[in-house]
């Protein structure tokens, strides 16, 4: 807090020249402060939230018996769960069922993770369902992201001219490969190489090993012809060059925040290192209200601030403007940006910004026992950052007769700290805890991640009453799942079970329901890329199509999300964004 | 039991305490049946959490906060009932589970603690009726006597002591198996430790694997 209060009061519009403003310091504003400022371009970084002191606040190795709350928080905090996103009309913050509580919080919102996670009070939301999480903090969600580090392949990047639905992305697979390479070498990227196109290899250091039960899975399913791979993990296993990197003592802990930083986290990974540049000054506690437009040059002159604690409100001006707050909150950012010009939005003379919101289907799974290891001596099954994943298998050279695209799977089995089984297993006194110490090192699930089609309809617009605690108005939500997913979420179900069965599992169970909108984290959209500027917001290089010195940084240009988890794609796509800048700087176009 | 990375430590718990705070019925209602209909929930604050540190450290006597004297020993046999001592492990008495729960009904709503205790007072009803002693003072074998009637019907409790039944023991489930008697010495869990490197199923690395008994 100390350096945050110091940093705030510090920083402010005539304390320094910048040439570029980047808003967010997540995965996406992180890339772009790095690339930029290690290239010599004086950086302001605008971050909502306050400084994080990773060694302090990232509980990585604490024992649920360290205190008797065992995940729960405390009195007055509470997560919104599964049903209430159903149930409830939004806003949350103003709904008298929950005035009792001090804080309300997305469902990531654990003992691990509170003090990241937004209240919901403070930053609700509107319209139809949606699981938004938000981290308002020095590096947002990369504090305790997932770590599934996958590429988009072809069939992403070319998924209208595969099935005919929608449009292409304007750029192919070989124009971000490199970047991706870049990345896997910058960050490190734990897989293995296994040539499946629908999910193309990177460079990879040594993997997450598959586990017993795990092993005996594969094998299974390979006579489906289905794979069940290493899971691919953006954590360093062999090292990477930085000194604030450790390399993975495959601890398990990662979701709460890696202490070793071997997990990517966006403020050790690029942040640090780039302020270590001199050109990266950090202003945390800056909320971003708008971009401030100039109509005389048709450019953005720079973005209004609003100080999370003081509330002053400050114009700080620069050459170019880049937001990585987060797909949607960039886009409300910009849908927030309103001039004569484009009385709708900044950058949105096409009328599209805000449309075309898509993630990935979560919900579907299953879960079994592999009796291979029932009764045997427990082993270490879950020293490590991900669990396995099985690649998309649908739409890639056949075509399923009820719906397009597909889905993958992530998940894995063995001894975990928590013996969750314990609750399905009937009976009381030392046979139930025999039975338990039987089916420990025995249980394997998994879950689905599907990719939902990007419509038009699929929308966020401003709210027009409500606002979020700085008089920002808040995002309303038009979304829902299409037939496409509905078909997809049966088929999901029928083949983990026929995978699972397959495998000779016992007490097999699916889940056959979908989580609700949002739950996946996965948002992308809202702010596509594209070729015309009747149909698309961003030009192939995340630019606006009306405004040229505006750059998005976040996955709000995508054009389809595939199955693929998004992060490793914002780092890619954001440097490619950045070279593309730096050429037009140094052109002098800018 | 259904968990992946994404979802916050335990889904279910989530959905449990969720359940714990706002309109219950109608929650339960939109939730379906048998996601935990019974099994009420409150949080903890940081104060007892520290305060049931300091307890299981100290094996001190309890400091009971909401319990009586004669609830809490009842509470403990029923809970060391479902998990005991035995030659393998000690059991909940030993982790402190009677206190644990203790802890969490002094936290929680109205509703909650009627739930608890409506639920103990009707198993030491049984237990006098019966046997004309409290639950806390019955033998072995009368303690299964009355556990294998509460627990007849557990995949779906149909009596308020059945539902009581599955009630003690999911709270029991929780507060035994993440302590450290529960983590450490029952399970024998061998995470959340520095490894120079994972090893997973030797075939992995082209052995015979000792574990599972797979070949390369
Ligand atoms: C529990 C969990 C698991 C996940 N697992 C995975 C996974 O396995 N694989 C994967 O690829 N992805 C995963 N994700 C998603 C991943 O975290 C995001 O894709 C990634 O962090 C997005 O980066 P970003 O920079 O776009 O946004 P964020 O990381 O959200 O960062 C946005 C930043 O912008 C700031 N900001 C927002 N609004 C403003 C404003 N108005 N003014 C100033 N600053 C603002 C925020 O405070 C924040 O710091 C997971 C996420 C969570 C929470
Ligand atoms: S498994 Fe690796 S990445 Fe995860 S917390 Fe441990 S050291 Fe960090």
């Amino acid at each position: 807090m100390e350096e945050t209060r110091k940093l705030a009061s510090s920083i402010h519009p005539g304390s320094g020249a910048w040439d570029v403003i980047i808003v967010g310091s997540g995965a996406a504003g992180g890339m772009a402060a790095f690339q930029l400022a290690t290239a010599g371009v004086k950086v302001l970084l605008l971050e909502a939230g306050r400084m994080i002191d990773g060694q302090k606040e990232y509980r990585t190795m604490e024992w649920p018996y360290a205190s008797l709350r065992r995940g729960r928080l405390p009195e007055g905090e509470r997560p919104i769960a599964v049903a209430e996103y159903n149930m409830y009309d939004r806003p949350y913050g103003n709904h008298p069922e929950f005035a009792p509580y001090k804080k309300l919080m997305s469902y990531a919102g654990s003992t691990f993770t509170r003090n990241w996670v937004v209240n919901e009070k403070e930053h609700p939301t509107t319209g139809t369902p949606f699981a938004w999480v938000r981290a308002r903090i020095l590096g947002g969600k990369t504090n305790f992201w997932g770590r599934g580090a996958l590429r988009y392949g072809p069939l992403e990047f070319k998924a209208a001219s595969h099935d005919g639905y929608d449009v292409d992305w304007p750029i192919s697979y070989e124009d971000v490969k490199p970047y991706y390479d870049r990345v896997d070498e910058l960050l490190g990227c734990s897989g293995t190489k296994e040539g499946l196109m629908q999910v193309p290899d990177g460079i990879f250091q040594r993997p997450s090993k598959l586990n017993c039960v795990e092993v005996h899975f594969k094998r299974a399913i390979a006579k489906l012809d289905r794979h069940y791979i290493p899971g691919r993990a953006g954590v360093t296993t062999d090292g990477v060059l930085s000194k604030y990197r450790a390399r993975c003592m495959g601890r398990g802990r990662c979701g709460r925040g890696c202490d070793l930083n071997a997990s990517f986290h966006s403020p050790t990974a690029l942040i640090y290192p780039a302020r270590d540049s001199g050109h990266l000054t950090v202003r945390p506690q800056s909320i971003v209200s708008e971009v401030l437009f100039d109509e005389a040059t048709n450019k953005a002159a720079g973005v209004r601030v609003i100080d999370g604690v003081s509330r002053d409100v400050m114009d700080f001006k620069a050459r170019v403007v880049i937001l990585g707050a987060g797909a949607l909150e960039s886009t409300r950012i910009l849908l927030n940006s309103r001039s004569r010009r484009y009385p709708n939005g900044l950058g949105n003379s096409s009328g599209v910004l805000g449309c075309y919101l898509s993630e990935h289907l979560m919900g579907i799974g299953g879960s079994g026992y592999i009796p291979i290891r029932k009764g045997t001596a427990p082993t270490l099954d879950d020293g490590r950052p991900v669990a396995p994943y099985v690649p998309r298998f649908r739409n890639l050279t056949d075509r399923h007769p009820r719906f397009i695209r597909g889905y993958h799977f992530q998940g894995g089995g063995g001894c975990a700290e928590y013996p969750a089984m314990a609750h399905e297993i009937e009976g009381f006194g030392s046979a139930f805890k025999e039975q338990v110490r039987e089916w420990y090192p025995a249980p394997i699930s998994l879950g689905g991640f599907g990719e939902v089609l990007p419509r038009k309809e699929n929308r966020v617009l401003l709210d027009p009453e409500v606002k979020d605690a700085w008089g920002i108005p808040v995002l309303r939500f038009d979304y829902r799942f299409g037939d496409n997913e509905m078909k997809m979420v049966e088929d999901m179900a029928e083949q983990i079970e026929e995978m699972l069965t397959v495998a000779g599992a016992e007490n097999i169970q699916v889940r056959r329901e979908p989580l609700p909108p949002g739950w996946s984290i996965h948002e992308i959209g809202t702010a596509r890329m594209g070729e015309d500027p009747k149909t698309s917001v961003t030009d192939k290089f995340c630019r606006l199509h009306d405004v040229s010195n505006v750059y998005l940084a976040d996955a709000a240009p995508f054009v389809s999300g595939g199955t693929q988890n998004t992060t490793w794609s914002i780092l890619a796509m954001c440097w490619r964004t950045m070279d593309f800048l730096k050429e037009e700087m140094k052109r002098g176009d800018i | 039991m259904w968990r992946i990375g994404y979802v916050p430590e335990d889904l279910r718990e989530q959905e449990l305490v969720s359940v714990g705070g706002v309109t219950r019925r109608g929650a339960l209602k939109a939730l379906g049946a048998g996601v935990g209909g019974f099994a009420l929930w409150p949080y903890l604050s940081d104060e007892g959490a520290r305060a049931f540190a300091r307890i299981q450290q100290s094996q001190a006597p309890p400091t009971l906060r909401f319990l009586t004297p004669a609830q809490y020993k009842d509470l403990d046999a029923l809970a060391e009932a479902i998990i005991p001592a035995d030659r393998h492990s000690p059991g909940a008495r030993a982790a402190r589970v009677a206190d644990y729960i203790d802890l969490l009904l002094s936290e929680s709503d109205e509703e909650t603690q009627a739930t608890w205790t409506d639920g103990l007072s009707e198993v030491d009803r049984l237990s006098r009726e019966r046997f004309q002693a409290s639950f806390a003072l019955l033998n072995a074998a009368q303690t299964t006597e009355l556990l294998t009637e509460m627990s007849k019907h557990e995949r779906d409790p149909q009596s308020g002591l059945e539902k009581f039944f599955k009630t003690t023991k999911e709270a029991t489930v929780r507060g035994y198996y993440t302590s450290e008697i529960g983590i450490h010495k029952e399970l024998g869990y061998k995470g959340n430790q520095h490894l120079p490197e994972f090893v997973g199923c030797k075939t992995v690395d082209g052995e015979p694997c000792p574990h599972c008994g797979q070949k390369p």
